[in-house]
């Protein structure tokens, strides 16, 4: 029963290029394996994946400006 | 001016300002099918809140015309026209808007709607927007309307607190079918809503809360509509009842993104609804999968006390990976409990020789990063559910939603400014194999899908044809 017994939540993870990747798991690192489905290597590496921030879905329309 | 059928409609003027109704052209001429016929709670909402402030307002639908011509007839001389702009009715909005301005120069537009508030810089970017409201219009409607100089160009509303501040829908303010051929042919009892295969008509649809809590990201509503109270169970049932009485009522859809929420809220309905209601009329509704599994007796004692007979489930994928990616945050284990309970429950009911209830089940394919096994899980989930009407759409990314957003940044979306529409076969992302979805649902993989089923008791006819709108 996972939104009653495993929470997800949303990270922004910086970008290389300076802007941000929107992922959501139960943690950072299921967030990263998350992406991992649908994003190539190469897209990966251009992740810092020590460098990210916890958002609040509520907040979700503040950062989509800089995304990439 | 071209002539098309019907050559003209009839249009009466009575006040300098118009509401135009969105959505495709003929849809209340000559529909596709009725999902095309449900009307704007949001327009009769708002219509009704400025008839009651004394504020007329004439109507005209692009629904209710078959070109372009006939709704530039039917705009001339108005100083002001209204509408409400969904994503997939952005580009009506936009050239409805342009005719408008090229008929009445002076005219203003006012703006409001979902797609203000999750993309105000596509809306700012149309020059004949002259307000955009974002959010919530109810409590700045009347001040907006009277006033709209007295308001920026874009600018933030905030709604109402709770449901019960609303006034109740006047449901003759929603456009009327045009012609007697398609009020015919849909048993539609206008200003009630025709039925679509979910329950008796006429339908009543009603709302008794907005906004899921929940993150899909497909979708993230709760990031953009404020939390609202619900509208208590008394008053929704007062609404069925005068319905019932002034125009009558054979079934209801309630139309909230997530009726199966709040069991306080649901243990009074189960309550009330039998005991007040003039009829307890079968129920079109929505729930999750997880909730349930967390509320499995409160499910129960739904169907069987209070006639929901069709339960709309976001089931979305049958595979983990793909729950996972869309942060569905229910698993395979958390739909299979679903569907076996709703199953048991109608081979219960069945026996008893009443109507069993039925899923109406929401599926996605295409999603970015699906694999063919993926999509294979899903149709035997599919499969596995006794009674249901398959709902199946490529996912779309919208804007608003964590994902849509993200693939949009990505340069991965293929919907644009000019197509937002909702065709069921467009092609909404750029590296998914369309193909592959085209042949799956055209049965080509069933002796594959079944290879992975105990027991095989349905075809390939149970999805064949059933792509709908995203």
């Amino acid at each position: 029963m996972s939104s009653f017994s495993n929470p997800h939540f949303m990270y922004l993870f910086d970008l290389k290029s300076g802007k941000q990747k929107l992922a959501y798991g139960e943690s950072p690192q299921d967030a990263l394996d998350i992406l991992r489905i649908r994003l190539s290597e190469t897209e990966m590496a251009e992740i810092h994946q020590d460098r990210f921030i916890k958002i609040s879905q509520r907040e979700l329309q503040k950062y989509v400006h800089n995304l990439g | 001016m071209a002539f098309s059928w019907p050559w003209r409609t009839r249009h009466t003027k009575t006040s300098d300002i118009l509401w135009l109704d969105l959505g495709d052209l003929g849809d209340l001429v000559n529909p596709s099918g009725p999902h095309e016929q449900w009307q704007d709670h949001g327009l009769g909402l708002l219509r009704t809140i400025l008839q009651q402030n004394g504020i007329e307002t004439d109507l005209a639908s692009t629904r209710a015309v078959t070109s372009w011509e006939q709704l530039a007839n039917q705009m001339q001389g108005y100083k002001m026209m209204i509408m409400n702009v969904r994503s997939y009715t952005f580009p009506v909005a936009r050239k409805a808007a342009h005719i408008f301005k090229e008929i009445n120069p002076e005219g203003i537009i006012l703006t409001g709607g979902m797609h203000a508030t999750v993309a105000p810089n596509e809306m700012e970017a149309v020059e004949e927007f002259d307000k955009i409201c974002q959010g919530p219009g109810e409590t700045v409607i009347v001040d907006l309307v009277r006033d709209p100089d007295a308001f920026p160009r874009v600018f933030q509303a905030t709604g109402a607190r709770s449901m019960a501040d609303w006034p109740m829908i006047d449901r003759t303010l929603w456009p009327q079918p045009v012609g007697r051929k398609v009020k015919r042919r849909w048993k539609w009892h206008w200003p009630m809503e025709p039925e679509c295969g979910w329950g008796p008509g006429p339908v009543a649809t009603i709302l008794t809360s907005r906004v899921c809590p929940w993150q899909c990201v497909f979708c993230n509503e709760n990031s953009y509509i404020p939390n609202m109270g619900r509208r208590p169970v008394e008053a929704v049932i007062d609404e069925l009842n005068y319905l019932d009485r002034t125009y009558g009522v054979g079934s209801v859809v309630i139309h909230d993104s997530m009726f199966f929420q709040n069991p306080r809220w649901l243990r009074e309905w189960i309550e009330l609804y039998p005991r007040k209601a003039n009829k307890v009329w079968p129920y079109w509704a929505a729930g999750r999968a997880d909730t349930v599994r967390q509320w499995p007796d409160l499910f129960e004692a739904l169907i069987r006390e209070t006639n929901w007979k069709t339960i709309s489930i976001g089931f979305e994928s049958g595979s983990d990976r793909i729950l996972k990616l869309l942060n569905k945050e229910c698993t395979e284990e958390d739909n299979y409990f679903a569907i076996d309970l709703v199953n048991r429950l109608g081979d219960e009911l069945e026996a008893r020789g009443e109507e069993p209830p039925k899923f109406w089940s929401n599926i996605m394919l295409g999603i970015p990063g699906e694999t063919k096994e993926d999509a294979f899980k899903t149709m035997r989930m599919l499969k596995r559910m006794k009674r249901v009407f398959p709902s199946i759409s490529y996912y779309a990314p919208y804007p608003g939603s964590a994902l849509g957003f993200q693939l949009i940044a990505e340069g991965k979306s293929m919907m644009s400014l000019d197509n937002y529409h909702r065709y069921p076969d467009d092609e909404k992302v750029k590296g998914v194999d369309y193909q592959f979805y085209r042949e799956l649902l055209a049965g080509k993989y069933d002796d594959e899908i079944n290879r992975g089923l105990a027991t095989v008791t349905r075809g390939a006819d149970l999805y064949e044809g059933t792509l709908i709108k995203a």
